[in-house]
């Protein structure tokens, strides 16, 4: 806990610094006395460094040292498998569009879920993505994306 | 009789508002006892339904979802000894020991019908103190209403979170992301780098959807390695219905879970789980036989059940009069009605009475489904527990991706969902809670605008914050939550102290 606390309040206070930078080229209003767009992102500037100072500090006095995963690290590999898959997804959608790459999405994620049956993983991979897809677009109009390259 | 009260309760008795709150009410029945589902993955699912739906029918539906998820979680922990929602927790307490005796269908009658009295007892405080509430919050000004929102998101930071620090820390971060796009008075570009996707800023039910979806897919994951992906529970589980007898039992305590849990839920971030736990706490307390509480008694399940629905309503009434919501769910009931163009607050009493009416008769009717669902298809319901997560997951993942894009039919929503899961994950591994950010994301906005308001209006002045009797109130409320967590922290040692001496 201490060692990830510390890294990540380090990058909290480095983070401030980086949005107090970029506040000050914000345009100032020219009324006196009266608070313009820099006004709050600035008071939020001091609170973030404030606090993530606080918690740097707090986390030098800790003495117990956790390990950084709670989890062990092979219950980790399916995670961040599934991480992977949506990372992915999300990058191709707008070429593949919502079905082709939902399709391999699903089928991804089941494998990724535990199931090992190829009929059951093809069979659940095509019909939901294809039921989702028409239900959306034909019963209630919101027109999935089809994907650039099958245009 | 009022028009207004007439023509809302028309609105919510419409057949396709009672369609969507039965909808509902089976969909939350069913993610709630599913552990891992909560509430939340119920919302997602429905939500890019709620965008083409009629406001009147996304509320049914939403409304009968947060009923019926708060009631289901409490199945699992009687037949699994695992809470389906956080809030069921204090349910398994007594509720498993009575499964285990082979009483598991009087310990789901109990659940059932506790569940149902709070709910009620959480609608008649919401249809009697909203609007009342509501015309008290019409005189608010600018700084009574920067000072009210203020408030808000310090006594989440508070109580909602182990350590106020991080529980501040998640809340400045929040208000930070609001900060991108169009500040809210001059309409000057902030933090938008050119990219004109970033002037209209992070739409909150995106953020939602990534917070709460994402790391739970992950948990789940983690889960079935751990425990496999689905659960088994015996459907044949005797009678339901409690006797008479068991009715008196429960009377008191389901009494006291109906009130603590319509307080609780009227304090933003207090939440089920907490209201659960002091219900069963008192009830333990005023009982005959308290030693007995922890064995399996109805009484242990009746009063956490009646606090957790209680909760429903109670956060109903700060999210409709104030525009403040109390937790996850009705923060997206905000982000449901912002999308039809209807802002919760005081003003809704006043523009769109009906409409404030709509969603009160809505809640009783998704409390009355809720109970009709849950009694007449509950063996049926149990088999739900069976589906594997190896469907559900995937499916969950997909309507995350159709949820977020078709909120603005937009890829940078998605993308800034995948974002915001990440974000989610990040805290969630360092304990960083994610409820201030969340409540940041939706107040955000209005804080910044009345706390500008009020500064042009006195001419930069800060004292009219503390001017106004409202203000101040709301001030001294804020500090005092901020207090809160180190004199209980104080007190805490210095009974251990205490206790050490002896």
């Amino acid at each position: 806990m201490r060692i990830k606390n510390i890294g990540a309040s380090l990058f909290l206070i480095l983070f401030g610094l980086l949005y107090g930078f970029l506040t000050t080229r914000l345009p100032e209003r020219t009324l006196p006395n009266t608070p313009g767009p820099p006004f709050v992102p600035m008071i939020l500037t001091v609170f973030l460094l404030v606090l993530s100072g606080a918690w740097f500090f707090k986390s030098l006095k800790l003495d117990t040292d956790e390990p950084v995963f709670s989890e062990k690290t092979e219950h980790l590999f399916y995670p961040a498998a599934g991480l992977g898959l949506f990372l992915i997804t999300v990058i191709l959608l707008p070429w593949l569009g919502f079905l082709v790459s939902g399709i391999l999405f699903f089928a991804g994620l089941m494998v990724v879920s535990g199931e090992r049956r190829p009929l059951w993983v093809i069979a659940f991979s095509i019909a939901v993505p294809v039921v989702l897809f028409y239900l959306f677009r034909e019963g209630f109009l919101i027109l999935l994306p089809p994907g650039s390259l099958l245009d | 009789m009022n028009p207004d009260i007439y023509q809302g309760f028309m609105q919510s008795t419409m057949p396709t508002s009672l369609i969507g709150t039965a909808i509902g009410s089976l969909l939350g029945l069913t993610v709630g006892m599913i552990p891992g589902m909560t509430i939340s993955a119920g919302i997602i699912i429905v939500l890019p339904l709620t965008f083409v739906l009629e406001p009147a029918i996304s509320i049914s539906l939403l409304l009968g979802l947060y009923a019926g998820g708060m009631m289901g979680g409490s199945f699992s922990a009687i037949l699994l000894n695992i809470p389906g929602t956080p809030s069921a927790s204090a349910t398994a307490l007594d509720g498993h020991p009575m499964a285990m005796r082979g009483e598991a269908g009087l310990a789901l009658g109990t659940s059932i019908i506790s569940s149902f009295a709070g709910g009620i007892f959480s609608f008649a405080c919401l249809y009697f103190i909203a609007p009342s509430l509501a015309e008290l919050a019409l005189q608010f000004r600018a700084p009574d209403l920067f000072s009210l929102v203020f408030f808000g998101m310090t006594v989440i930071c508070s109580f909602a979170t182990k350590s106020l620090i991080k529980g501040l820390l998640s809340a400045t971060i929040g208000l930070i992301l609001v900060t991108i796009g169009q500040d809210p008075i001059m309409g000057n570009p902030r933090f938008t780098f050119g990219d004109p996707n970033m002037l209209s800023g992070i739409h909150f039910l995106t953020a939602m959807i990534g917070l709460f979806a994402i790391p739970q897919l992950m948990d789940n994951l983690i889960d079935i390695v751990k425990r496999g992906g689905s659960f088994h529970a015996d459907s044949h589980f005797g009678k339901i219905i409690p006797s008479l007898a068991d009715f008196r039992a429960m009377r008191v305590p389901a009494a006291i879970g109906a009130v603590i849990g319509t307080f609780i839920g009227i304090l933003p971030g207090a939440g089920g789980p907490i209201a659960a736990f002091i219900s069963y706490d008192y009830a333990k307390k005023m009982s005959d036989h308290p030693d007995k509480f922890g064995t399996g008694t109805i009484e242990g399940i009746a009063a956490p059940e009646a606090a957790n629905n209680a909760v429903t309503g109670g956060a109903l009434i700060p999210m409709m009069t104030l525009g403040i919501p109390g937790d996850p769910v009705t923060a997206i009931l905000i982000g449901a009605l912002l999308v039809h163009g209807l802002a919760p607050g005081p003003l809704l009493f006043m523009e769109q009475a009906d409409f404030a009416y709509t969603i009160i008769f809505s809640f009783f009717w998704a409390n009355i489904f809720t109970l009709i669902v849950a009694l007449s298809s509950l063996r049926l319901l149990v088999k739900v527990l069976a589906t594997p997560k190896s469907i559900l997951l995937p499916t969950i993942a997909l309507l995350c991706i159709i949820g977020s894009y078709s909120l603005r039919n937009s890829f940078f929503d998605v993308y800034v969902m995948f974002f915001f899961g990440l974000l989610g994950i990040s805290m969630q591994w360092l304990r960083i809670p994610v409820v201030p950010l969340l409540l940041a994301l939706v107040l955000g906005k209005q804080l910044e605008e009345h706390l500008r308001v009020s500064l042009t209006a006195s001419r930069g002045d800060v004292t009219v914050f503390f001017t106004s009797p409202f203000s101040v109130f709301f001030l001294c409320l804020s500090v005092v939550s901020i207090a809160w967590p180190f004199i209980s922290e104080k007190r805490k040692k210095r009974a251990v102290a205490v206790q050490a001496l002896k």
